[in-house]
């Protein structure tokens, strides 16, 4: 097969959720053989909406499908993708850590290797190992996935997809077809030595197979791409070949963000050289730890500043943020608020009292989605919306209510028809404000951000950003999770490198910067 | 024609608020139905005085049943221990009365709000199933009045110096159902203008949310059990007056399922997070006009009532749960 004739190509494609939210809007890409291709954006570019529809996990509203120069119709569901030579790999939860491998790799596909209801386990391990051998994989089949090292783990993964489609695609003579398999950011999991060896594993892969690579990391899409699909606001903003042009790291940056830099924004709120503040220790960590995620955590958080803990998912930052917000509870240490220790075992109302306030961009994780939006803004804010006529009961005052929704919503620009408009018929980013503004109204001494921006579009970032760096100037403190590098340079005035539980190093801004190469 | 605007205002203020009453209460649409289709059928009967006093008799029994319950529903927990609060604590009145006097009608109140308390207590913190704790309970309790009754060898538990309670002092307006009144409004003073009812939808819509925001979640937990015993203890005394100033001394299902019919009927989902005791009072009306309504009705056996009742609470559970589930797609 032609390496220049697309195998796979999808036309004009544009998917609508609930009739306001535009997540694709007029995509076109295409699939050649023995490529990979890789697609790129910001959280909520529409990159995971367009790999579902590939996949048949949903349908889009419109578009064009073709494979191998004929017209089909989208799939209707992962099977159907199958049978067309699609599969994906999932970010997470792809493994079943129990399972063996050979199990796993032929789950869901038992009933082609079952002989009178007997599963011919021996014709599958034989089968697994031919496999194994064909794709270069070396691991014991008997052993249990969760013993693998992760990036082994994402290549038998990869391996089970292909196989898939080779079983399914029998019948319709499959053994010609180059099987494309999708990977929704295969790296995540993984620490860089994993990721060079997922990297050459996928280039020789690429013998007889074409990816779809699905990533917002520019160094290793510029690294390992045949070509670059960069989206924005669900659409198809720029196309690169790199076999016939040169693309700057920088280049291919500021086509994802869709604006010169963020850094504007950045100078607009980092404090002046001039101004000299002492500033008070809000939040000492001594020594924290917790059994199997991390150790050893000690810092300073003072009044107004902003901490980032870095790193890659799984090395221990997002606990970190929680056993200080009390979601969860570490062993060892001592967290100190503004001179108070706190107990170790955690509680958010007990941490709230405390000051330390927690925010997330997870959609649902905080909100009550059917609630209207006063109620969501004033179920941190009660003593701003009760009177006490009586001693032991505080009552409601509704008036209150209203207008403290009034005003946040004013202040943050939420659009929506009044304060009674329940929360899921807002955008992500309309949401993400209601989240951020109960916080703004309560003040607290510390706010915790956990991925703040995550899956909201550029504007709305802005908007979120601008609110939190005026509650910084304002004097609060917070601590920040992210896994956009961009949103640290942002945000924070100090970056902890945590790796593996434990902190590697503390840069500064501006050293991070040079270091991320943003 | 500036007139003709104004009153055209007028009459769309009152359609959008009639509207948006029935949006949010879908059993408003119940009670009117029920009332146009059996005023049709059994004018005479159904529109009469009496049965007025009857539906009022019966809205009061099913309501203090259902609403006390509500809160801890609104949980995602579900709380059937009323029938043993209800049943036990009147033996418990008919018990201490010859010690206490008048005063032991307070055993009832303070009787809810234990079992209410080790309700919450031992499914906050030994993590039982609100549905088996509190059905144990009531069958606990339920055992234990029938034995007092046996060994006490009476055939009722009845204490006849309450029954100046059962003097209404409104005409038309029958005593069980006035006091049922304050605690109806207790219950919806405490839904509404108090964090309290607030914080019940938050855990039943999104625990970890309401974990979140702050909300100590296992003591709101605690207060929902607390709060539904020692309503259903302040409504068990109307139940108590309705009977005659007795309590019942034999466990029957369908009562149990009153209670529960009541609060689906009014739409507040047995999965949380929505609704209230607001609803619960629609809700009790709905049953009531049907059962009434069913009653009045010629050549309906009243002996059969249950079995239709019973079934209808069936089908308007699969029914609210496919509206629900509707609701969250959309």
């Amino acid at each position: 097969m032609s390496a220049a004739n697309p195998i796979m190509e999808v036309k004009n494609v544009s998917k609508t959720f609930d009739r306001v939210v535009t997540a694709l809007d007029n995509v076109s890409i295409e699939v050649r053989g023995n490529e990979i291709v890789s697609v790129v954006g910001e959280n909520g570019a529409g990159k995971s909406t367009l790999m579902k529809i590939l996949v048949g996990v949903y349908q889009p509203d419109s578009g064009e499908m073709y494979y191998l120069g004929r017209r089909v119709p989208f799939p209707k569901d992962p099977l159907d993708a199958l049978r067309r030579g699609i599969s994906i790999v999932y970010q997470e939860r792809g493994v079943i850590p129990h399972l063996k491998v050979y199990q796993f790799l032929f789950l869901g596909l038992e009933e082609k290797f079952t002989k009178l209801g007997r599963l011919q386990l021996g014709k599958i391990i034989g089968l697994a190992k031919s496999v194994f051998e064909e794709l270069g994989l070396e691991c014991d089949l008997t052993s249990s996935i969760y013993e693998l090292p992760p990036s082994t783990q994402k290549m038998v993964e990869i391996a089970r997809a292909i196989l898939s489609i080779k079983l399914m695609m029998v019948g319709d003579g499959g053994s010609e077809i180059t099987p494309i398999i999708i990977l929704d950011e295969p790296t995540a999991p993984l620490s860089l030595e994993e990721r060079d060896e997922l990297f050459n594993y996928l280039l020789n892969l690429k013998k007889s197979n074409s990816f779809i690579f699905v990533s917002h990391i520019i160094p290793e899409v510029m690294k390992f791409s045949d070509r670059i699909y960069v989206l924005r606001d669900g659409r198809v903003v720029a196309h690169h070949d790199l076999s016939s042009e040169k693309v700057t790291e920088d280049q291919l940056f500021r086509e994802i963000v869709g604006r010169e830099s963020y850094y504007d924004l950045w100078a607009k709120y980092v404090y002046g050289v001039g101004e000299v503040r002492e500033r008070r220790a809000i939040l000492s960590v001594r020594n924290l730890a917790k059994k199997g995620y991390f150790e050893n955590v000690s810092f300073d958080l003072h009044e107004g500043e902003c901490i980032g803990l870095f790193g890659p998912a799984g090395c221990g930052k997002s606990e970190i943020a929680k056993a200080l917000y009390g979601e969860i509870s570490a062993d060892n240490g001592k967290i100190i608020v503004d001179g108070k220790e706190a107990k170790l075992k955690g509680e958010p109302y007990v941490r709230i009292k405390m000051g330390i306030g927690y925010f997330s961009g997870e959609t649902g994780k905080e909100l009550f989605l059917f609630w209207p939006i006063k109620k969501n803004l004033s179920i941190v804010n009660f003593e701003k919306v009760t009177k006490k006529p009586l001693k032991i009961a505080s009552v409601i005052s509704f008036k209150a209510e209203s207008s403290l929704a009034e005003k946040i919503m004013k202040k943050l620009r939420i659009r929506a028809p009044s304060v009674e408009a329940e929360c899921y018929s807002l955008s992500g980013g309309n949401k993400q404000k209601v989240s951020v503004g109960k916080w703004l109204e309560k003040n607290p001494k510390i706010l915790v951000l956990e991925d703040p921006t995550i899956g909201i579009d550029v504007g709305a970032r802005e908007e979120i950003y601008e609110v939190l760096l005026e509650m910084k100037r304002n004097g609060t403190a917070m601590i920040l999770v992210s896994d956009d590098p961009k949103e640290y340079t942002i945000l924070c005035d100090k970056i902890i490198s945590v790796r593996n539980g434990i902190v590697q190093a503390v840069y500064t801004n501006e050293e991070f910067r040079r270091l991320m190469g943003l | 024609m500036k007139g003709g605007l104004g009153q055209l205002k007028i009459g769309s203020v009152v359609v959008t608020s009639a509207w948006r009453l029935i949006k949010a209460n879908p059993a408003v649409w119940a009670i009117f139905a029920l009332i146009v289709i059996f005023s049709a059928i059994v004018p005479e009967k159904f529109l009469s005085v009496s049965n007025f006093v009857a539906i009022l008799k019966n809205f009061a029994v099913t309501s203090m049943l259902a609403v006390g319950p509500t809160f801890v529903i609104l949980l995602g927990s579900i709380d059937v221990s009323y029938m043993g609060v209800w049943m036990f604590g009147g033996a418990l009145v008919w018990l201490l009365y010859p010690y206490l006097g008048l005063a032991s009608i307070a055993i009832y109140p303070i009787f809810g709000l234990l079992v209410g308390l080790f309700n919450g207590v031992v499914h906050v913190k030994a993590r039982v199933p609100s549905f088996i704790l509190t059905l144990a309970v009531t069958a606990v309790f339920a055992f234990l009045t029938t034995y007092v009754r046996n060994v006490s060898g009476v055939l009722t538990l009845t204490v006849p110096a309450y029954n100046f309670l059962r003097e209404s002092p409104i005409p038309y307006l029958p005593s069980p159902f006035l006091l049922a009144l304050p605690v109806i409004v207790i219950a919806l003073f405490i839904m509404f203008f108090t964090k309290f009812g607030t914080y019940f939808c938050a855990i039943g819509s999104n625990e970890e949310g309401a974990k979140l925001a702050g909300v100590n979640v296992e003591k709101y937990k605690t207060l929902a059990f607390t709060l539904s015993g020692l309503i259903t203890g302040l409504g068990s005394i109307a139940i108590f007056v309705h009977l005659g100033c007795q309590t019942r001394v034999d466990f029957d299902p369908s009562e149990l399922v009153r209670g529960l019919a009541a609060i689906v009927l009014g739409g507040t989902p047995l999965a949380g997070g929505m609704g209230g005791p607001h609803r619960t009072l629609l809700g009790a009306l709905v049953y009531v006009l049907i059962f009434n309504g069913l009653f009045l009705l010629p050549g309906v056996d009243p002996n059969h009532l249950k079995l239709y009742v019973g079934t209808l609470l069936l089908g308007a559970v699969i029914a609210a749960s496919r509206a629900l589930r509707g609701a969250l797609i959309a």
